[in-house]
């Protein structure tokens, strides 16, 4: 098991690399050049290479690849090119936004998902059933910004119960930080309700067909430990894997809520850094965010031997 | 057997609802268990057996069953009761043991807790006085190192220690009544009769009546005290076990006893063909005119095809529904 998981946190060494290759390639390639962008409209061409002389963008590829990578070794993910302040410190500042929002809807998620997924399954066929799954179907298919602009309209601008924007720090009270969140969270978790909702139902549907369901009601327990203790327990592996999987969707749909939203977090900073091409910036997030992601999915495979005891490493 | 019955079954009906009509798994089937008795119940694949077993519980979902009838248990007809004081007789009064021990058993529970969790649940006990009563059971059944088995998960377990733990479950609360579908078939022969002599053992302890589904003859003449044998959804005969081995009186019963295979058949170096009952099992999902064994019956005439025989005694407490089954001066 230890030796397990020492191979897979090595393991994640040369998927980071892949990942600030392409990363660090992307950006490279890409068209728009930062060093004119400073510079202005006013600029001569020698201010311009200038400027580019003095960020270091006039050296070879590999020459600033190897300088880049060997400084994020050390913990140093660049300084903006607009702000001139450390990108750790920019990211530091965004951090407490984004993983509230994601920890509020990931929570949200599975508190509604699972749930709704059991029941569907327990009554597949039935009106419920049919209700959760068009539910479904509507949280894939309408796009996060047209739900979060409906929910704000609704609940915010017509109603006023809640804020319409912005986000509060959790030093300022529970209550007005969590507030701010709902709307959000409800928005970015629609699309990862409906995909842990239907993971859910087809996984219990074939569980609940299962003998050892059966000799669970021939024991004479009731309808909720049966399905929650004997069924769940046995479809926990799948729906834990898409729950994984799905913080990729909440990783990009957080760019885009909190843009709606107006939250201060990381992937509005993503966004401001894309349209000013602040390179260090959206490289220090980009691999941030995939180093969330392979640190989860790592988490979600050491947490299957707990789920079930067949799977042993 | 005098007095009122621990089980009595009477004209119970099973019918499943499919898109091409309905399916009569059992069409008017009655019998009774004496507290203590083991009965078998004896019949091909898809004559109705388990159904019968599954319906005492109420355990087919409803619909696409529906059942009819009367299920009376201690006087009380189990098809009445609401779902509450159903669940009160599951697992306490009536336990049942599968036939697939591989997969009856949850495998990500500990076996203490599948035993245990019926003992909680019927008799109150605390978590550690369950377990420990699992580890009782465990010994009961013959399981080596119980303490460190009621720990473990199922597939550390091999099928016949499964089965063992399965019997463990269903003994759990003293159950009055042990269903008991085809216990052995999923198992290897030496284990089967493991398990048998297990389950006979069992039986002078705790004193449960059994009803024992099989399509093993071979079972049902080691354990059983009566034979209710159930063609397409019928019961077609009833005898205690040894009028029925001795003198069967249904054509059915007789070509299923043919079918048995017994040592010492091979004669002058020649291998004999094991006898079969020829054709199938008639669709149940059109009512069947005349007797329902008509189309595989060696001896079939006009009259069995037109008119079914009614089910009556033979000789003392012995049933058949045959025309032509000879029947004893003594019967009543």
């Amino acid at each position: 098991m230890l030796g397990y998981i020492g191979r897979r946190i090595l393991a994640t060494i040369p998927v980071m690399a892949v990942v600030g290759l392409f990363v660090f390639s992307l950006l490279y390639f890409a068209p728009g050049d930062p060093a004119a962008i400073i510079a202005g409209d006013q600029a001569t061409p020698d201010d311009v290479a200038r400027i580019r002389a003095s960020l270091g963008l006039d050296r070879p590829f590999l020459v600033r690849f190897g300088e880049w990578s060997w400084q994020i070794l050390h913990g140093d993910l660049g300084t903006s090119i607009f702000t001139n302040l450390p990108v750790t410190t920019m990211i530091g500042q965004r951090v407490q936004p984004t993983v509230s929002l994601m920890l509020v809807t990931l929570v949200l998620a599975i508190v509604v998902a699972v749930p709704l997924g059991v029941v569907a399954a327990w009554k597949a066929g039935s009106l419920i059933d049919r209700l959760v799954m068009g539910l479904a179907v509507l949280g894939f298919s309408v796009p996060v910004f047209v739900v979060g602009y409906v929910l704000a309209y609704v609940f915010a601008l017509e109603l006023g119960w809640l804020p319409v924007q912005g986000y509060t720090p959790i030093e300022q009270g529970l209550w007005p930080w969590f507030s701010n969140l709902i709307l959000p969270a409800v928005t970015l978790g629609l699309v990862y309700i409906a995909l842990i909702a239907r993971v859910t139902r087809a996984t219990m549907l074939d569980v609940l067909s299962q003998d050892y369901v059966r000799t669970a009601r021939a024991k004479g327990l009731g309808q909720g430990p049966v399905l929650f203790i004997h069924a769940l327990k046995n479809a926990a592996v799948p729906i834990v894997t898409v729950i994984g999987i799905g913080i990729a969707l909440l990783i990009g749909g957080a760019v885009v809520t909190e843009t709606v939203f107006a939250i201060p977090g990381l992937g509005r900073l993503t966004v401001d850094a894309i349209l000013r091409r602040d390179y260090p910036v959206i490289q220090g997030v980009v691999l941030l965010f995939s180093f969330v992601y392979v640190l989860v999915n790592l988490a979600i495979d050491l947490f299957y031997t707990l789920l079930d005891p067949r799977i042993r490493y | 057997m005098s007095g009122v019955p621990l089980l009595s079954i009477e004209n119970l009906q099973v019918h499943f609802r499919t898109p091409d009509g309905a399916n009569r798994a059992v069409d008017g089937v009655s019998f009774a268990i004496q507290a203590g008795e083991t009965l078998a119940i004896v019949g091909e694949s898809g004559c109705g057996k388990s159904v019968t077993a599954m319906s005492i519980l109420r355990l087919l979902p409803e619909p696409p069953a529906s059942i009819a009838g009367a299920i009376r248990f201690e006087g009380e007809n189990l098809l009445d009761l609401p779902i509450n004081a159903m669940r009160k007789i599951r697992g306490n009064d009536i336990s049942v043991i599968f036939q697939e021990p591989m997969t009856s058993l949850n495998p990500v529970l500990t076996v203490g807790r599948q035993i245990g969790e019926t003992l909680r649940l019927h008799q109150g006990l605390s978590r550690r006085e369950a377990e420990a009563r699992a580890v009782e059971m465990l010994t009961l059944v013959g399981i080596p190192e119980p303490v460190r088995r009621v720990r473990e998960y199922p597939h550390q377990l091999s099928g016949g220690m499964r089965q063992r733990v399965m019997i463990a479950i269903a003994l759990a609360c003293s159950p009055k009544l042990l269903i008991a579908d085809e216990p052995t078939t999923a198992l290897d022969v030496t284990i089967q009769a493991q398990i048998l002599d297990l389950m006979r053992d069992l039986k002078r302890r705790v004193g449960a009546a059994i009803m024992l589904i099989t399509h093993d003859l071979g079972v049902v003449a080691e354990v059983a005290d009566r034979v209710v044998v159930m063609y397409a959804g019928r019961k077609v005969e009833e005898a205690p076990v040894r009028d029925l081995f001795r003198a069967p009186r249904h054509p059915y019963t007789r070509g299923l006893m043919g079918a048995v295979p017994k040592l010492g058949a091979v004669e002058h170096g020649a291998t004999e063909r094991l006898a079969e009952i020829p054709g199938m099992v008639p669709s149940l999902k059109q009512r069947i005119e005349g007797c329902v064994f008509a189309g595989r019956c060696p001896d079939v005439t006009d009259l069995c095809r037109t008119y079914a025989p009614a089910l009556e005694p033979k000789a003392p407490a012995h049933l058949a529904a045959c025309h032509y089954a000879p029947k004893d001066a003594l019967a009543a």
